[in-house]
């Protein structure tokens, strides 16, 4: 079948530059979609006998995905110096059309493939401590980001800004959210503190859809605002944004995005892309390993970072392919995704007597659900000792996340699991993990009893 | 050797069993089996580049790779940094550092270049280093390394000062002698270096440093810190890091040493600042250590880091082990050094003392190779129409220079063949007679064709 990228729903005409063919037309064969049995052989992989509700933290890969990545190593192996010279670009190069096309981006150039999120968040957070080392930006004008943005950029935040002289302002964030303008007002309010005392607000980084607790931001909204209160740039973390979320750059406005391909995209570990506008090209955009390819723009330099292996990177053409083996491709995968999830958590919270994390509208592919309050979840601590509990006693794999109670709260939920769902999840995976949580409940089990 | 993993048993969870190593040595067609991989009809004397990784350790790779895939939430949490610690500590035993918290695992030498120069970079723009502070590199100096200083410390207002060592080179002390000159001259100018960066193994060209006197002339003439790129070493040469004395000190394990692409380790001696020393990608281990930072960049693949152990279980499988195979490797390129230059009528770049698993061999005149581009050409020439991989230098020769001459003109090209366990007398006999043949018919450079 050949590759097609589509956007929403609707086919794109091919690149000239990629030569991606037209989309042909679907072979009126009775098995044209990937089939139950099929999915289940593609990730044969998985261990059998774990729920594995948690495509959110490590993604997932399909057999023929992986395959492809071995033809690929294997390659390289074989001749290496002939690999480099006459095929590692042209590789590049596809994939990084293939994603231009599916973010709605309007140029390759602005394209990049990177390690992941936290490789790209390290890149623009670099030349935002730049501008303040070289006296674009002032020290003590501000940068924000929000208090749920994920932990490695929040350092990164420190390491990069706050150490060359940045201010770094955290938006506090509902949880649980009932609606999108909850989060509209609190950046709102952000963003004029940022500016209290005559102060630029010089960046934003503004996650697609936040980690822990897991949220849809509405990003377009808060890009838009950035824009009205004079913000210079705006980075939209999306790690969990391609396969997830609908992505187009265009429309969200930002001046970067990126976003990981192994997460929901079924790409190998590990790749993910950097988008950067055109019109930012003054900004002066670094991969912080430096090669030759130094200064020849974002999307060379990180094409080659010394001698490593690329093959993740390279073989993005076949995840789209698998991809384009379900009925309306990653858009019938996200639609049905999205359903499933909502269905699992409402199964889940009306089960324990509890309730979701959000409404079911801002959440994509993944729905926090809380636990039941007689668990005794108090602190951090408590919610990896009750996930690794979960895993090694009985074989559920979710993440847990600790909300701490406000004042006069009674008998609050404070602890919410993080479910996935990605198409090798089946109903049983939930049923599983309810009837686990329902089993301690029983038990009178309470986090307080398990080894440090 | 590969395991059949059944995943309806619990097998998959225990640390799967590797079949027992039978304590002989291997051989010539289990070598051969090991390399089988590599493209058949290929004279692959070019080790130096890529490295190269026998099937066996690239076995143990997959299975380290299949439990990630298995179940990557139990692997991040309770195997992963286990199995970087283990790696660190051979490395640590290898390379007789002090400490295991001295020894960091990364992606490339290029990845610790850029960890090494960030760290010089905020000094400048911390005010730590005045303006024109210099970071002081050998001319021939690795092109990512120059443009890492270019990146961090020529951009945050520090100079960069390159001393050219003499190519072909006679002796330690031609290389000795210009690098004292030079370090006088930045001193003369009044200039403080912050920074030496000195190459174990040069790239291009390829020769022997000695870097344990370079390391002392630094010490002894105030230069603050002292870097070693030897992206080549461990594998070829001895690799002691007290002995050495440098501040920091990497080495790439996928050339060498029998890695998969890709694995450095960076050796960090313990002072006052290698705590300021940050992976560029930051993340919650941010502040732990550099070991810390770099064992976490985010999620990716990190199997080649964790294959150490059973890469010295294959080294230990020639006679000799690694040094075996480093003596070998030796004696091997200076023996086809010297066969080549001898057929062609030409010379080595250094003397065989000079070289460790690669070598400089002096390519006819008559080629007429004169700029970089002719060699890039010559080099897929061979590549496309010879099945040759080796890499070609251009060494012009400046006004007032003799050059090297052969009997019809100036030796301008000269090529790096290295040898690996898998290489044979063929390879390089296979490369004399495409050379001999393009002399033969008459061809230069300019007039090659290529695919």
């Amino acid at each position: 079948m050949a590759s097609t990228a589509t956007i929403n729903g609707t086919t794109t005409a091919a690149d000239p530059i990629s030569r991606i063919p037209k989309k042909s037309k679907l072979p009126s064969t009775p098995h044209q979609f990937i089939t139950l049995a099929e999915i289940v052989s593609e990730f044969s992989h998985h261990h059998p006998s774990v729920a594995r509700i948690n495509n959110g933290s490590f993604g997932s890969c399909p057999a023929s995905v992986l395959a492809a990545q071995k033809e690929i190593q294997l390659q390289w192996l074989s001749q290496p110096d002939d690999f480099y010279f006459n095929h590692l670009q042209t590789g590049f190069l596809r994939s990084r059309t293939i994603v231009k096309q599916l973010i709605n981006a309007d140029h390759v150039d602005e394209v990049s493939i990177v390690d992941n999120a936290t490789t790209a968040a390290a890149i623009v957070l670099q030349q935002v401590a730049w501008g303040f080392a070289e006296g674009r930006f002032q020290k003590g004008d501000a940068a924000v980001m929000l208090h749920y943005a994920y932990g490695a950029v929040k350092k990164s935040m420190q390491a990069y800004v706050t150490r060359a002289g940045g201010h770094v302002i955290e938006v506090p964030l509902p949880f649980p959210v009932t609606c999108v303008d909850e989060i509209v007002q609190e950046f709102r309010r952000a963003l004029q503190r940022g500016k209290m005392g005559g102060r630029r607000v010089r960046f934003a980084v503004i996650d697609h859809v936040t980690s822990m607790p897991s949220v849809v931001i509405p990003v377009k909204e808060l890009v838009k605002i950035c824009r009205e209160e004079g913000v210079d740039q705006v980075f939209v973390d999306a790690a969990h944004g391609i396969g997830c979320v609908d992505v187009d750059v265009k429309e969200i406005g930002a001046d970067f995005y990126t976003s990981n391909l192994h997460k929901w995209f079924f790409c190998p570990s590990s790749v993910a892309f950097l988008y950067c506008k055109r019109s930012m090209e003054s900004c002066d955009l670094h991969h912080p390993v430096v090669s030759h390819a130094y200064g020849n723009g974002l999307a060379l330099e990180s094409a080659w970072i010394g001698t490593r292996d690329y093959s993740a990177q390279l073989v993005v053409p076949k995840a789209l392919e698998f991809v384009n083996r379900f009925q309306d491709g990653i858009e019938g995968i996200k639609k049905r995704n999205h359903q499933a999830v909502v269905e699992m958590g409402e199964m889940l919270a009306m089960a324990w007597g509890t309730h979701l994390g959000c409404p079911p509208e801002m959440c994509c592919s993944m729905i926090m659900v809380g636990l039941p309050a007689c668990l005794g979840i108090s602190n951090n601590e408590d919610t990896l000792k009750l996930r690794t509990h979960l895993r090694d006693k009985f074989g559920v794999e979710v993440p847990i996340y600790y909300r701490e109670p406000k004042n006069g709260e009674v008998g609050p939920v404070t602890g919410y699991a993080r479910i996935c769902y990605q198409v090798y999840n089946k109903p049983q995976d939930y049923y599983k993990f309810r009837d686990v949580i329902n089993e301690l409940v029983r038990e009178g089990f309470t986090c307080e009893s398990l080894p440090n | 050797m590969e395991i059949k993993h059944s995943l309806n048993g619990e097998a998959t969870h225990r640390i799967l069993k590797r079949p027992r190593v039978t304590p002989r040595f291997l051989s010539e067609s289990e070598i051969r089996e090991e390399f089988s991989h590599h493209q058949s009809g290929v004279a692959r004397i070019n080790n130096g580049s890529y490295g190269s990784c026998p099937g066996s350790v690239l076995a143990d790779q997959r299975r380290w790779q299949l439990r990630f895939l298995q179940q990557p939430d139990d692997f991040c949490f309770n195997t992963l940094r286990k199995g970087i610690l283990a790696s660190r500590t051979l490395i640590k035993d290898l390379i007789n550092a002090d400490h295991v918290d001295e020894v960091s695992l990364v992606d490339n030498a290029t990845t610790a270049a850029a960890i090494v120069l960030q760290q010089i970079g905020r000094g400048f723009a911390e005010g730590k280093f005045q303006k024109d502070d210099t970071v002081l590199m050998l001319h021939c100096a690795f092109q990512a390394v120059k443009q890492s200083i270019q990146a961090y410390v020529t951009r945050a207002g520090g100079s960069a000062v390159e001393v050219r060592l003499p190519f072909p080179v006679k002796s330690e002390e031609e290389i000795i002698m210009e690098f004292r000159k030079a370090i006088e001259k930045v001193k003369s100018d009044g200039r403080r270096i912050r920074l030496a960066i000195i190459d174990h193994i040069t790239s291009m060209p390829s020769v022997v440093i000695p870097v344990r006197k370079l390391v002392g002339i630094c010490r002894e003439e105030g230069v603050e810190q002292v870097f070693v790129d030897a992206a080549h070493a461990i594998g070829s040469v001895k690799v002691d890091v007290k002995e050495i004395g440098a501040d920091f000190y990497v080495s790439n394990l996928h050339k060498w040493f029998f890695c998969p692409p890709s694995v450095a380790f960076l050796y960090c001696k313990n002072t006052n600042s290698s705590s300021d020393l940050h992976h560029p990608v930051v993340t919650h281990e941010y502040g732990n250590g550099l070991p810390i930072e770099s064992s976490w960049i985010g999620t990716r693949d990190y199997s080649s880091q964790l294959v150490v152990p059973s890469v010295l279980e294959f080294v230990n499988r020639f006679e000799g082990g690694m040094e075996g195979i480093m003596k070998s490797n030796h004696e091997e390129v200076v023996k086809m050094g010297k066969m080549l230059a001898e057929a062609w009528g030409t010379n080595l770049g250094s003397p065989p003392e000079m070289c460790a698993g690669m070598i400089m061999v002096g390519l006819p005149s008559r080629l007429c190779i004169t700029s970089e581009e002719d060699t890039v050409r010559l080099r897929s020439h061979l590549r496309d129409c010879y099945g040759v991989e080796v890499p070609i230098y251009y060494q012009g020769v400046k006004d007032g220079e003799m050059g090297v001459r052969d009997k019809n003109g100036l030796i301008t090209g000269y090529a790096r063949i290295s040898h690996q366990v898998y290489n044979k007398l063929e390879d390089y006999e296979k490369f004399r007679d495409a050379i001999n043949q393009l002399v033969e018919d008459g061809k230069v450079c300019k007039m090659l064709l290529t695919q």
